[in-house]
């Protein structure tokens, strides 16, 4: 079979296997974003039992790799309950990634929504309680939008890190797309040893990417009329 | 802290509870489906330009399900992850030409071996010329799949080996040059080098041990009695070497 025989069964595949990519990547933004927030108010919380807490399972999140993360969500269920709760099937597998990246980058979220949080001057809030603002309503009208600004850099570091990142959820056997590129090369569709699709890949993650960099510039810019 | 101490010996029962061993083949039959771990692995089990599993081993599987009276469903795993699979309820057994090495015999309860192989010699057709006996072999470096026949049988002749993911990056190891050859499975070099394959340019020979393929199941599960009452079945009725027929492994078919 020659490149141009196996260039639309490649491309089918693989466009099946970036789908998949690309929902882990939607989901883990969907989750990930409340749940750092949820996380980031806790860990200023005044109560110090409950930051010790977050800052404690930030630790481990952060400290261990993602791919263990993986393992454990996926394989201890069912190897030490004997319960294996995710079922079978792809969607079972997508469900236990699901779960891993969005509590993996909620602990990362949750640190840059904490630094915004805490980098502005505690003059402002001081100025509004003087005005008879409520906390609140200092921190939606007054805190809020210039945290935005201040975050985005770092949101946009992580959020093009993760579109990589959701490569590691083959190692749960998750069909994204470098798995799909990959089973060309053992044999898959009538094609065998063709490695060129594992490679081409690339090319999915660069458009995905570069998406984003605009994406991102756009909201920069958007937001540059204070500083 | 009591309220922790309570909850956590809750946990602790409930998993003590669910820990009693279970009986393999009432499960498969009560959830109607039987979970075969594969991988994309011609001819034993990959896709059919439809994306439907097709191959010796699938074709068999669907069959042994018809056997059990339960529906089959294949489910793709990574081949180092194949015991954490069975383990953790995931797939209820592995049926991809996994050859019967000691280590798979001591952690899943092996079905009788069905089918021979050999791990071979994969080179560039051009230089295998030079390498007719198993001696000459020392000094090249061979790619391997890690945990495969194919690293033990090397480590055992003492050859130098760089392990590699899977047998199908073994021959891309090759294809590419970063290794001078590569030791895999007989059946699977004869799908994929040589002629009207991806590696026109490769070739096998060398054969350097004697295997045979079986099926794994859970360690203690009674569903081996099962599958080789059916493979037994099978061999008298003539159909499982009308199956090998069909994808052109009859040659290495157990007793024929």
């Amino acid at each position: 079979m020659d490149f141009s025989q196996q260039f639309p069964i490649v491309f089918a595949s693989l466009n099946t296997g970036f789908l998949q990519t690309l929902r882990l990547f939607a989901i883990t933004l969907i989750g990930a974003i409340p749940l750092g927030l949820l996380l980031a108010v806790a860990e200023m919380s005044s109560f110090r039992p409950l930051r010790m807490l977050i800052k404690t399972i930030v630790w481990i999140i952060r400290g261990s790799p993602l791919m263990i993360q993986l393992l454990i969500i996926f394989y201890f269920p069912g190897l030490v309950l004997k319960n294996p709760i995710w079922g079978s099937g792809e969607t079972g597998r997508f469900a236990a990634a699901s779960v891993a990246f969005v509590i993996n980058y909620a602990c990362y979220f949750c640190e840059i929504f904490r630094g915004g949080i805490q980098g502005i001057p505690v003059g402002q809030e001081e100025a509004g309680l003087v005005l008879g603002m409520k906390p609140a309503q200092i921190f939606f009208r007054v805190k809020l939008l210039q945290v935005v600004k201040a975050i985005i850099p770092p949101m946009s570091n992580e959020i093009i890190t993760l579109i990589k990142d959701t490569s590691l959820a083959r190692i749960i056997a998750l069909q994204e797309i470098i798995w799909a590129g990959q089973s060309f090369l053992k044999g898959s569709g009538g094609i065998s040893g063709a490695i060129w699709p594992l490679f081409f890949t690339g090319i999915y993650y660069l458009a995905a990417t570069g998406i984003l960099t605009i994406v991102f510039a756009k909201l920069e810019k958007k937001l540059s009329y204070f500083r | 802290m009591k309220k922790i101490v309570a909850l956590l010996l809750c946990l602790v029962l409930a998993a003590a509870s669910a820990l009693a061993l279970a009986d393999d083949k009432a499960d498969v039959i009560a959830k109607g489906k039987l979970i075969v771990g594969i991988t994309d692995f011609e001819p034993m089990d990959y896709r059919d330009t439809d994306g439907s599993w097709v191959g010796f081993d699938a074709d068999l599987a669907r069959k042994f399900g018809e056997y059990l009276g339960v529906e089959v469903e294949f489910q793709e795993i990574d081949w180092d992850n194949k015991v954490l699979e069975l383990d953790s309820l995931t797939i209820d057994c592995v049926w991809n030409g996994m050859t019967l090495t000691d280590e798979v015999l001591s952690a899943m309860e092996c079905s009788k071996p069905y089918m021979n192989n050999a791990q071979v010699v994969v080179m560039f057709a051009d230089k295998i010329g030079g390498y007719s006996t198993v001696e000459s072999l020392s000094g090249l470096v061979f790619a391997v799949e890690a945990g495969s026949a194919g690293e033990k049988v090397a480590t055992e002749l003492g050859l130098e080996v760089n392990a590699v993911q899977n047998q199908a990056s073994a021959l891309m190891e090759v294809a590419a040059g970063t290794s001078d050859a590569a030791i895999i499975d007989a059946l699977m070099a004869a799908a994929m080098v040589g002629e009207g394959t991806g590696y026109e340019n490769l070739t096998y020979a060398l054969p350097l041990n004697d295997e045979q393929y079986g099926v794994g199941f859970r360690k203690g599960s009674n569903l081996v009695d099962e599958l080789n009452a059916f493979l037994d079945a099978c061999t008298a009725d003539g159909s499982l070497l009308e199956l090998a027929k069909l994808y052109s492994v009859q040659g290495a078919l157990i007793g024929e």
